[in-house]
């Protein structure tokens, strides 16, 4: 009588478990600024996109392939960018407090300026 | 009156040097080496019907001590008929090796044996392709295919109609009656590609000495024995061998035949018409193929280009004659083919003529690049083997020949732009945010 409960009481547990844990990080997300919620918007648009290209070739075949490394780098390096710009302009973060979120707006449309340059060059 | 002299000689050059050239393949000076003059007389009609066709025979006796086939490295004569089957050494400088070497210079050679075949003969013959029974005594005997006759005989002249089936080298017109053999018989190593067998005996021949009882079963049986063969070496040589002088010679070309089990009773045996039509094609009167004047060009240019580039359309064409022993007539077939080669054919098509020689077809080179050939190898049955190659290099696209934006990279073009779209739209999100 006691093992039947307890095992079903374990498998009960790891999933309370799991939803408790999915529960606390959501909780603690939606504790984030906005802003920083926004550039994490923009980095999930764009790792999508590049997914969503890597599928492609998979169905395609790599004929362009110059076509194929412009696009799919034009999305990792903006998801790169856009990662490095959270990084600066979080508040939370000890290491760049002295750093004016100006300053890192400038460097991010700086980057993102040679980023896509480069990226009509290779796009064939 | 010294220079008339020599615009005379100059001018007579041309006509003295009328022989064997590869513009005119036919044989003119014919070697033919006998046992005795007798056999001259005794084979009229066969050397008539060769001196007709304009040949020039030179009859010697085979163990004449002046005989000679080459003098000082050139060759006196284009083709050599050995109708002396009993002859152990030829005199002059003939031997062996001298007929061999002749043969591989590409003249043709009429061998003819007999039941008293010498050692000499039959080495010559082997070296061919072609191996006579090993058993010195024996004749083919055919007692169901006999040639019927008044006397009872010991059924060693037989009576064979199982030709080979080919218009080239029989002629169009089929022989009726069937062909008078006494002699000796041979067979052909099976995985010779050069040797054909023309007259063939029945399936009820066999080898065997008539006169002796037969203790164990003979080696040469039924169809494998061959009565009549040629050889068409890879220089386009061709030779003839054949089993029996006697078949050559008046009295059978004359001789009425009927076969044994057969009712029909002919009156004049095939022997020459048989025997003609495959002169004819051993001294180069049918079946000599050249091919000459292969072009390709790309479709709507004339002029040979020095390369082509891939998934280019071309023309490539060829032109086929045939020597009819006078001049070169057309050659028209429909199974000439070109392959476009680089280690394995990428392309194989059929040329389509316009029925006067003229061989052509156009098609795409293929989507790979390197060096290729336009090979045309054609090997029929009687024919002269056409083996042409003609290297040509293929390149790829170059960077500009692709075209503008290609269609399978539009999803790639299309996520450069949104990103470009996403990051206008982003900053002015972040800049305009509280």
């Amino acid at each position: 009588m006691a093992k039947p409960s307890s095992a079903s009481s374990s498998s009960s547990s790891t999933t309370k478990d799991a939803q408790d844990l999915l529960r606390a990080l959501w909780s603690a997300y939606s504790a984030t600024p906005s802003n920083l919620k926004i550039i994490d918007l923009y980095v999930a648009f764009a790792v999508f996109s590049a997914l969503l290209q890597v599928v492609y070739m998979a169905l395609v075949g790599t004929f362009p392939f110059n076509s194929f490394l412009s696009g799919v780098l034009s999305c990792v390096g903006t998801a790169v960018l856009a990662v490095c710009l959270r990084i600066q302009v979080n508040k939370e973060n000890k290491e760049f407090k002295d750093l004016a979120p100006e300053r890192a707006f400038a460097d991010f449309v700086l980057c993102n300026v040679v980023l896509h340059l480069v990226i009509m060059n290779f796009l064939g | 009156m010294a220079k008339l002299i020599i615009f005379l000689f100059l001018t007579l050059i041309p006509i003295l040097c009328n022989s064997f050239t590869p513009d005119k393949p036919s044989d003119r000076r014919i070697l033919v080496l006998l046992d005795d003059f007798a056999i001259k007389s005794s084979h009229s009609l066969y050397f008539k019907s060769l001196q007709s066709r304009g040949f020039d025979l030179d009859f010697k006796l085979a163990d004449d001590p002046k005989i000679a086939l080459q003098r000082y490295g050139q060759y006196l004569y284009d083709a050599l008929v050995l109708f002396s089957p009993t002859i152990e050494r030829f005199g002059g400088s003939i031997d062996a090796a001298a007929i061999l070497a002749f043969v591989d210079s590409g003249h043709d050679l009429i061998v003819a044996a007999g039941s008293n075949a010498s050692d000499l003969i039959r080495e010559i013959a082997t070296e061919c392709g072609v191996d006579f029974d090993e058993d010195y005594g024996a004749v083919v005997v055919d007692h169901a295919g006999y040639a019927v006759s008044a006397t009872e005989g010991d059924h060693t002249l037989i009576a064979s109609d199982d030709f080979i089936k080919s218009d080239v080298i029989l002629g169009s017109k089929k022989i009726e009656a069937p062909v008078l053999f006494q002699g000796i018989a041979h067979s052909l190593n099976p995985s010779n590609s050069l040797v054909l067998k023309v007259l063939s005996a029945s399936p009820t021949a066999f080898s065997a000495n008539p006169k002796s009882k037969l203790t164990s079963p003979p080696s040469l049986l039924g169809s494998s024995i061959s009565l009549v063969s040629v050889i068409q070496a890879r220089n386009n040589a061709r030779i003839l061998i054949s089993g029996s002088l006697s078949m050559f010679s008046n009295r059978f070309f004359n001789s009425g035949v009927q076969k044994a089990g057969s009712p029909t009773k002919h009156d004049k045996s095939g022997n020459e018409q048989f025997l003609t039509e495959v002169s004819k094609w051993v001294f180069h009167e049918r079946g000599h193929l050249k091919a000459v004047n292969v072009q390709h060009h790309k479709v709507g240019e004339t002029n040979e280009p020095s390369i082509y580039r891939i998934n280019d359309d071309l023309e490539y064409s060829v032109e086929i004659y045939e020597w009819s022993g006078t001049t070169w007539e057309p050659y028209v077939a429909d199974d000439v083919q070109v392959q476009f080669y680089m280690m394995s054919p990428y392309v194989l098509k059929t040329l389509s003529n316009d029925n006067k020689g003229r061989y052509f077809t156009s098609f795409k080179v293929p989507d790979v690049y390197g060096v290729f050939q336009f090979k045309v190898e054609y090997d029929r049955l009687g024919y002269t083997s056409l083996s042409l190659a003609k290297q040509i290099p293929v390149r790829p696209f170059k960077h500009n020949e692709y075209e503008r934006f290609i269609p399978a990279a539009y999803p790639y073009y299309g996520a450069a732009f949104s990103m470009m779209a996403g990051f206008f739209v982003f900053s002015a999100v972040h800049l305009y945010n509280k």
